[in-house]
């Protein structure tokens, strides 16, 4: 079965001066995979700009708006993108037969090295030394199930709670508060699960908030798993949630800022305010 | 002392423990050096004075000048430029030159595997450390295919002589060496001084660096450009190497920009010209790494271009050095280099590596700290001669918080024996006289796309401290020509 999204991704910024010169990123594409496709966009703003496509360093499209001449003191963009959304079965697995098997791919030093990129901790994913043994990995039960517990957990030891923290707050500060929103649900979960050997990335993408799921009405953040014999699994610890239907994925890094929606280049001298809105409908069901 | 006999070197002391590269294992002056050597002495002390201060003022008088850091105040200095120049013989440069290319290519195969398959360290010759503990590995680089399949097109190599006569590499420079205008400035400065002394040696010319390295540059350039447009990339005026990046870029005819000079349209690098935007296809970048583009890398990089990097991961430029090159010389890689030569090349490796220590390797940490007082400890990621101790100039107190430092933070430390470089005879401005100096040797060599070119000559640098053996310009080093012979 199908499901079709309508997003629209909305920011306002606003500056204390004119600006003139200025270039904006837009990280905020839906990417085509297996789950998920991107069958059309829109993309506009209040100063009639071109924009121009284009990737970042990881390879994902952008949106990319080069101001040379404009004198403004606010701009406002909005995106709009179809999605057909494939219906996921979750994933289909049954008890592996060796789980020790699983556990010393792990260990593998060619796996290690593959997957480097994403066994590597970042200044945000980095756990200070009494997060080590937070949560503890059963190596009696599937890599898979070790992986829901820690979802689980994680979204058990935080709570939900805006504003206590930002794009740059490092898990120490978050593990002492425990408190944060969708990225640092997904950064500790990700210190985790890299701490004990398993390949996670950090995604950045929409959320279909309808169904009561958390979120901040802006982009969500969720981790995706390597395991082994099933591959990249998306796990959302701010929802105790196996990745669904409802999470329509832009780009994936190693943490927050490989995957920052808007980077802006401003050359201009005082304050400015930004802000996003997201939103997420489901049309009809198709067949 | 023997053959001292002219007014100059009267008073030349030759310390018997050291390698005194003008003479001979039997205290004769080599015969490369005897004609030099009753040139020179020919001049009266004060005729030489005047000499020297004549060659000063001609480094003034062209501008070439370098900043040092870490003062209060910055200023503008002269690079302190010997008047006896440094012989190489055929013999000597022709290890030095198929030692500085083999490196250079086992270094450019290992960035290539490094960014790619990972094969080296999946058959266990490096550990896996030497990227992921990397502060210098760039993610964005992986499975990227740099035009021509070349990261470091100039590599600046530091070698030595040690005592026992051989040739040894200290370092290797591959994110943006620098140090090539020296070269061809102290050649300049040396002639205008004592034009006479060339009629009596066949000596490699210096001053075509500019064009081999061009052209060399060029056929990295990127697919589809029938002729290519290059320029080179300065953090500006500001930079302890401006000087050199105008240089370059007058020297090799192509413009010199600043990151503002750019932009980037539809994944193409453009230049702003008075007549409209101009294709760029080859960029000779001296900005570092995460300053070159503020959209993916430090967003507060005033000095790159926005969009570059997509740019250059979309095939449409080439930046030369590629992004990224720093892993492959930090210096634990360079404690892998002959493994590393015999993994790519299946070649013993020409020149010699000195022998390392690893403080994050226990057994290699416990013998650091036992041995602080005999070794070199360097930390394993800055460059330019700084936060280096030499064990046996330490006070107590000094060793004490060296020690504690490494043990603190291992990974961060290698350590080596200390080496005991070569000395020149140098003048010295205080006395009034020659006497021995510590030099070493940084080579340049270009990788172009299957060629190659090594600069026949290469920087001399001389420690001028008495006994000093940190030879770098920031740390009050000089230099001197250097004359590689033809055969």
């Amino acid at each position: 079965m199908l499901s079709e999204y309508t997003i629209t991704y909305k920011t306002k910024n606003k500056y204390k001066k004119n600006t003139k010169k200025a270039y904006w990123q837009f990280l905020i594409i839906p990417e085509t995979n297996d789950s998920q496709e991107l069958v059309s966009f829109e993309f506009s703003n209040s100063e009639n700009i071109l924009y121009q496509n284009s990737i970042n360093g990881y390879g994902f499209l952008v949106f990319r708006v080069h101001s040379t001449n404009e004198s403004f003191n606010k701009i406002y963009f909005e995106a709009n993108f179809k999605v057909i959304k494939k219906y996921t079965n979750l994933i289909d697995y049954t008890e592996p037969l060796d789980i020790t098997k699983d556990y010393n791919k792990l260990e593998d030093v060619n796996f290690k090295i593959d997957y480097n990129t994403f066994l590597t901790n970042t200044q945000l994913t980095t756990l200070p030394l009494n997060g080590k043994s937070l949560f503890n990995f059963n190596k009696k039960i599937a890599v898979l199930d070790n992986l829901t517990e820690l979802n689980k957990w994680t979204n058990t030891y935080l709570s939900f709670k805006k504003k206590v923290t930002n794009t740059k707050t490092t898990l120490k500060h978050i593990i002492k508060k425990k408190q944060g929103v969708c990225q640092d649900f997904t950064h500790l979960f990700c210190a985790i699960a890299r701490a004990n050997q398993i390949p996670a990335r950090y995604v950045s993408g929409y959320l279909n908030q309808t169904s009561g799921y958390l979120g901040d009405s802006q982009m969500h953040a969720w981790a995706e798993v390597f395991v082994p014999n099933i591959g990249w699994v998306g796990f959302d610890p701010t929802n105790n949630l196996l990745v669904t239907k409802n999470h329509i994925k832009v780009c994936h890094g190693k943490d927050y800022k490989d995957c920052s929606p808007l980077k802006g280049i401003i050359h201009t001298k005082g304050d400015n305010i930004t802000k996003h809105s997201v939103q997420v409908i489901k049309q009809q069901p198709q067949q | 002392m023997t053959n001292i006999s002219n007014n100059l070197f009267s008073s030349y002391v030759k310390n018997e423990e050291l390698y005194d590269e003008i003479y001979d294992s039997n205290g004769d002056i080599k015969d490369v050096y005897k004609k030099l050597f009753s040139l020179y002495g020919e001049h009266s002390l004060t005729n030489f004075v005047k000499l020297n201060s004549k060659a000063k003022a001609s480094f003034f008088n062209q501008g070439i000048t370098f900043q040092v850091y870490n003062k209060k105040a910055t200023q503008e200095e002269i690079f302190p430029f010997d008047l006896f120049p440094r012989i190489i013989n055929p013999e000597e440069w022709d290890i030095i030159e198929k030692g500085s290319i083999q490196r250079s290519k086992a270094l450019n195969l290992f960035l290539w595997d490094v960014y790619h398959e990972k094969n080296i360290i999946k058959d266990g010759i490096v550990p896996i450390d030497l990227i992921t503990s990397s502060a210098n590995y760039l993610h964005q680089m992986e499975n990227l295919d740099p035009p021509g399949g070349i990261y470091n097109h100039v590599s600046g190599i530091d070698i030595i002589k040690h005592k026992d006569g051989k040739f040894y590499v200290l370092e290797d420079n591959i994110r943006c060496p620098s140090g090539v205008s020296y070269v061809i400035c102290n050649r300049t400065a040396l002639k205008r001084a004592l034009f006479g002394v060339f009629n009596h040696y066949q000596t490699y010319s210096v001053t075509n660096y500019a064009e081999n390295f061009l052209e060399l540059l060029e056929t990295a350039k990127p697919n589809g450009v029938d002729i290519p447009n290059s320029v080179v990339i300065t953090p500006g005026i500001y930079n302890s190497a401006y000087y050199e990046h105008s240089y370059l870029a007058k020297t090799m005819g192509i413009e010199l920009v600043e990151g503002r000079d750019l932009f980037v349209e539809n994944d193409f690098v453009y230049m702003k010209t008075i007549k409209g935007p101009l294709k760029v296809d080859i960029i000779y970048r001296r900005v570092d790494d995460l300053y070159i583009d503020p959209l993916e890398f430090n967003p507060e990089s005033v000095l790159g271009v926005p969009g570059l990097f997509a740019a250059y991961k979309k095939g449409n430029v080439t930046l030369a050095n590629a992004p990224g090159t720093g892993v492959a010389d930090d210096k634990a890689v360079y404690t892998y280099m002959p493994e590393i030569i015999k993994y790519y090349l299946k070649e013993e490796p020409i020149l010699n590596n000195v022998k390392t220590y690893h403080c994050s390797r226990p057994k290699d940490l416990e013998y650091v700290l036992e041995h602080t007082h005999e070794l070199v400890i360097k930390p394993v990621d800055e460059s330019g001669g700084y936060g280096i101790s030499i064990g046996n100039k330490l006070s107590k107190k000094e060793l004490k918080k060296v020690k504690k430092e490494v043990k603190e933070n291992p990974r961060k430390y290698v350590a080596q024996p200390i080496m005991s470089l070569s000395v020149h005879p140098t003048y010295i401005e205080e006395t009034n006289s020659f006497e021995q100096r510590h030099i070493d040797l940084r080579t340049f060599t270009v990788l172009g796309k299957e060629k190659e070119f090594v600069l026949k000559g290469g920087l001399t640098r001389v420690a001028l401290r008495k006994g000093n053996l940190i030879v770098n310009s920031s740390q009050g080093g000089g230099s001197k020509d250097t004359w590689v012979l033809k055969k």
